[in-house]
């Protein structure tokens, strides 16, 4: 089954569609859908090869599908690979453009490089906002108290 | 083709053990629109009739007053004593009048869909739930899944517990659908709920299988699960909603029934009279690979130069901007220049016409002129 038959049949309707504005973008939930976009090129079930950038919670995780896997093979025709935190910054973008380099849907190469870092800013641990200063009467007051 | 594909046969406890050609049924064609059409006509057969009271609206005795009451010609209740008298009756803009035309327990309820459609519609619904990708864009949680169709060993045709069917679901990975359905589950909207419909839920997998031996009762009782005979597959059942890719869970025996129930492409099905599976209108639908093939890159001709209009310039006006007129009248250009050469002519003609040099007066005259 070619991919843009099956991309005809789901692109009208599926459970990963989300409509939320009317006349607004067409969004999607799939996994290995690297824009959230609703569109052929970044759809991550109509495409043979796909590229899943996720947050597993404990580091990135990477997911393609093999090439060369039977066309009805579900978990098994995944091939998995994942980060650990910290690896930092240069090392995952590096890993998410690779796919691109080694030819393997190279066209992703800018929306997995996005993704890959939109998730490690997400990781960072948001630093504490100062304390406020007290300025003009309240400071007298405190000084009063103390 | 070089090898007919396998699908393997798992057994109970979800290992794959052996494997069975993939039935001709589910690589038939796909087709939307069939399966769509088909569904919406089949899903009128259950209909029930219902209609307005025959009497309603017209349990009055209502006549009309004529013309010179100076009030409008609808018929009017009769009498006095009550605040019915003299109102209007019957008409469907009248209150307590009847509905505009009033519905018919004979309205046409069922729709007749033509046996070759059905099947193709069902064929249809099969090959796509042999796609992973269709599956899951139905909602099917089928992610941990090994392999869609889903085979499953004939030991699961004389389970008689459903908790036995449960510990199948989780050992093939299946459950998780189950699970999604159960929690899916909601008080319906509306007067349904009084009517035998009062919760709405998913549609978690359907399960076909050969011979009852216990299969049906042990897996009934499961939310959303639907167990069905391969020789009795129903649309509504393979494709509900009218959407393509239920998740389907074959026993071995059911699955390896499918080329006789269905036929395949150059044999005729063994359960239907004379049917053989409709084939593809195209062999090859990759239009990629149709694209790059050799055959069509040899005839096409060579990609010319990348034209990049400049977006955002401003739009000259080619009544006033020449370079422009040229660009879309080449003619004009023509016409421009025989207009400035017939103006040069013109000119020349004008200079050649010499103008009157004012000689001086003559003798005869100045000597009149001077005359004493």
């Amino acid at each position: 089954m070619s991919s843009d038959l099956q991309w005809l049949l789901i692109r009208k309707n599926n459970s990963y569609m989300v409509k939320r504005v009317a006349e607004g973008p067409i969004f999607s939930r799939e996994p290995g859908n690297l824009r959230n976009l609703h569109s052929f090129k970044y759809s991550g079930i109509a495409n043979a090869k796909t590229i899943d950038i996720s947050d597993s919670g404990s580091g990135i995780q990477i997911a393609t599908r093999k090439t060369k896997t039977s066309p009805h093979a579900v978990r098994t025709g995944k091939s998995t690979s994942s980060l650990r935190n910290r690896s930092g910054g240069r090392r995952t973008l590096g890993i998410a453009a690779s796919y691109a380099k080694r030819g393997y849907r190279p066209d992703l190469r800018t929306a997995a490089i996005g993704r890959a870092s939109a998730l490690l800013a997400a990781q960072k641990e948001p630093k504490p906002t100062p304390e406020k200063k007290a300025r003009g009467k309240k400071t007298r007051a405190i000084e009063q108290s103390a | 083709m070089a090898s007919r594909p396998t699908v393997n046969v798992r057994s109970t406890s979800g290992e794959s053990s052996t494997s069975l050609p993939l039935p001709a049924v589910l690589t038939a064609p796909i087709r939307l629109d069939v399966v769509a059409q088909v569904h919406k006509s089949m899903a009128k057969n259950k209909r029930q009739a219902y209609a307005v009271s025959e009497k309603a609206g017209h349990q009055t005795s209502a006549e009309s007053w004529g013309t010179g009451r100076a009030v409008a010609r609808i018929p009017r209740v009769g009498g006095g004593g009550t605040h019915r008298s003299g109102q209007a009756a019957f008409g469907n803009m009248c209150r307590g009048g009847r509905m505009f035309a009033p519905t018919k327990t004979w309205r046409k309820w069922h729709v007749k869909v033509n046996q070759n459609q059905r099947r193709f519609a069902t064929v249809s619904a099969l090959a796509a739930s042999a796609l992973p990708s269709l599956v899951l864009a139905r909602g099917h949680r089928i992610e941990q899944i090994e392999e869609v169709p889903l085979v499953v060993g004939s030991a699961i045709e004389s389970l008689g517990k459903t908790k036995e069917a449960v510990a199948v679901l989780k050992s093939l990975n299946a459950y998780a659908d189950v699970v999604k359905v159960s929690n899916s589950r909601k008080l319906r909207a509306g007067r349904g709920k009084m009517r035998n419909r009062r919760h709405r839920q998913r549609r978690g997998p359907l399960i076909v299988y050969n011979e009852d031996k216990g299969i049906v009762k042990a897996f009934r009782n499961l939310p959303g699960v639907e167990i069905v005979n391969v020789r009795r597959l129903n649309l509504l059942q393979l494709a509900p909603g009218g959407h393509l890719g239920r998740f389907i869970i074959w026993t071995e025996g059911a699955f390896g029934l499918l080329d006789e129930v269905f036929g395949t492409f150059d044999k005729a099905a063994v359960y239907k009279k004379d049917y053989i599976l409709p084939t593809a209108k195209i062999s090859n639908p990759d239009v990629t690979r149709l694209i790059n093939s050799t055959e069509i890159q040899s005839v096409v001709r060579p990609a010319g130069q990348k034209v990049q209009k400049r977006p955002w310039t401003q739009k000259k006006n080619p009544l006033h901007n020449r370079s422009v007129l040229f660009r879309m009248n080449p003619y004009a250009k023509v016409l421009r220049k025989q207009e400035l050469l017939h103006q040069e002519r013109v000119k020349a003609k004008k200079e050649a016409k010499k103008p009157k040099v004012q000689k001086a007066a003559g003798e005869a005259f100045l000597k009149t002129l001077f005359a004493p």
